[in-house]
């Protein structure tokens, strides 16, 4: 048999070497094709096989697990008569043969933490211990060392919903990572678990904080308790990474940073456009009056989304010094936007001056103010 | 022994929850979805409801409506579970019947007292009835 098939594939290979050329190389794309799609379909099957073979495994093991925690943790007869601390898990239940096998450990900490999201107080602390106590800690930091970015991430993740302290030198360089995933967890992390100096790896970030990332950095900042809140001016003034300055901008004006008003003012001289409108923003967001004066004399020279921002700066400002400043900007400015802003500042100063200027505008203005005065009148219309 | 109904999507809130209240001592039932538990209400009475707000079908707030709506269940004492907390959300809970509102993540013994006390002043409220009768 085996030689009947060897004398037809050399049949096959001199029929194929008297073919013409395009036959040939048709026929070589037919045979690649098959060989291709043989190789893909044996792919997804061995690895939906696999899926089905982990899935199996782990709904075989999650009641096991499920039901460990339950028993040492949230049904512990010792939780609220003991403190936490002094709580001893049942060892044999710990050292169970199945929790040495690296998939289980693996998830027993996915168990743990999402039960740990879902519950504080002392049932959390008994968690944290539980992990602590069966060793996963190691587990999560030898993924710290790997050398893939999710791995890292995922170690990064599980130390800090345990709470579990990153030594500096483990983290710090993680923060400043060239990728913006694991860069954007370790700057997470460590703003979480560093209670004393959690915005130390802004003195070393050289990489930028990007927007969507200063958004989650914003949440975890305002979110985490007992954070030490320092004074961002410090940053303001020294650091060299813009994205930086810009998200430090954004804090001073959360955390109402009024003693960081001069390092703000100070970026009014910036070379950079765009920082000089969110520093013209912070400004006005913290109702600084002295920056006032000086705003009103560069607004010729600027740009118009800095000459928009210091519109907006003085309406929430308020101090009525520049009524007639604002009023001259929307009688005669011929940029829509920038009229559309004096009146809304006007209007927001709400003061007996402020309305009057309103009145006596919608009396004397064309149609088209008249409706800008309107639509800025609108509660409904927040800006 | 008290009847609690858990509305919980979340599998191992679902099952943690009814451990811990399981271990009190109350008699737990549990659905995973608003229509489930619409199902579980039809079937049998219960002194207190724990449901989450964020659920498939029917959600926590369509679930208190319908307790609320209902003259024969309205007597039924709710704690929303949820890890919702703008106040919106947590006033139109109230708005709608809700008695008490926890925010995830919850402490247990937290949960196990607020249960007691409004089990205990559904009791008071009952002697007092019967006393004016």
């Amino acid at each position: 048999m085996f030689s009947g098939l060897t004398q037809l594939l050399f049949q096959a290979y001199e029929s194929f070497g008297v073919l013409d050329l395009f036959i040939q190389i048709a026929l070589a794309f037919i045979f690649i094709a098959l060989f291709a799609t043989i190789i893909a379909y044996s792919v997804i099957l061995y690895k939906r096989w696999k899926a089905y073979a982990e899935e199996k495994r782990m709904n075989f093991i999650r009641p096991k697990i499920e039901e460990m925690i339950t028993e040492q943790v949230l049904i512990n007869e010792n939780l609220e008569k003991v403190p936490v601390d002094e709580i001893e898990f049942d060892p044999a239940a710990l050292n169970d043969n199945i929790y040495k096998t690296p998939w289980v450990r693996q998830m027993v900490i996915e168990t743990i933490i999402s039960y740990r999201k879902n519950f504080r107080g002392e049932v959390g602390e008994l968690l944290r211990k539980l992990y602590i106590d069966m060793g996963l800690t190691k587990d999560s930091f030898d993924k710290m060392k790997s050398i893939r970015w999710e791995k890292k991430i995922k170690a990064v993740g599980e130390l800090t919903q345990m709470d579990i302290q990153i030594s500096d030198v483990t983290i710090l360089p993680l923060t400043n990572s060239t990728n913006p995933s694991l860069r954007a967890a370790a700057r997470n992390a460590y703003i979480q678990l560093s209670k004393n100096e959690p915005f130390k790896f802004f003195d070393v970030a050289t990489e930028p904080i990007l927007p969507w990332d200063q958004l989650e950095l914003f949440k975890i900042i305002t979110t985490t308790k007992d954070i030490a809140i320092p004074n961002f001016s410090r940053w303001v003034s020294y650091s060299t990474n813009k994205s930086v300055v810009s998200f430090c901008l954004k804090l001073i004006a959360h955390y109402d940073q009024q003693s960081a008003i001069p390092a703000v003012m100070d970026l009014l001289n910036n070379k950079d456009h765009y920082f000089r409108a969110d520093a013209i923003n912070c400004l006005g967001k913290l109702t600084a009056e002295a920056a006032e004066e000086r705003m009103v004399r560069i607004y010729n020279t600027q740009p118009i989304y800095c000459q928009l921002e210091i519109l907006k700066a003085l309406g929430r400002i308020g101090s009525g010094k520049h009524l007639d400043f604002l009023k001259s900007e929307f009688l005669f400015s011929s940029n829509f936007d920038v009229r559309m802003n004096a009146a809304r500042s006007i209007i927001k100063h709400n003061t007996p001056a402020s309305r009057a200027l309103i009145d006596d505008l919608k009396e004397t203005s064309h149609d088209e103010n008249r409706l800008i005065i309107s639509h800025c009148q609108n509660p409904l219309i927040k800006y | 022994m008290a009847n609690i109904l858990i509305i919980e999507d979340d599998d191992i809130m679902l099952k943690a929850i009814k451990n811990i209240l399981g271990k009190a001592g109350y008699n737990v039932i549990t659905a995973k979805d608003g229509k489930e538990a619409f199902d579980q209400m039809e079937n049998a009475d219960y002194d207190v409801v724990v449901t989450d707000l964020m659920m498939p079908y029917a959600n926590g707030l369509e679930v208190v409506s319908r307790l609320r709506g209902d003259a024969t269940k309205r007597h039924v004492s709710i704690i929303v579970v949820s890890s919702v907390g703008n106040e919106e959300t947590i006033t139109e809970a109230f708005r709608l019947g809700a008695d008490d509102y926890l925010k995830k993540p919850i402490m247990a013994g937290e949960l196990l007292i607020r249960i007691k006390k409004l089990l205990d002043n559904r009791a008071n409220h009952s002697k007092l009835v019967t006393k004016k009768k």
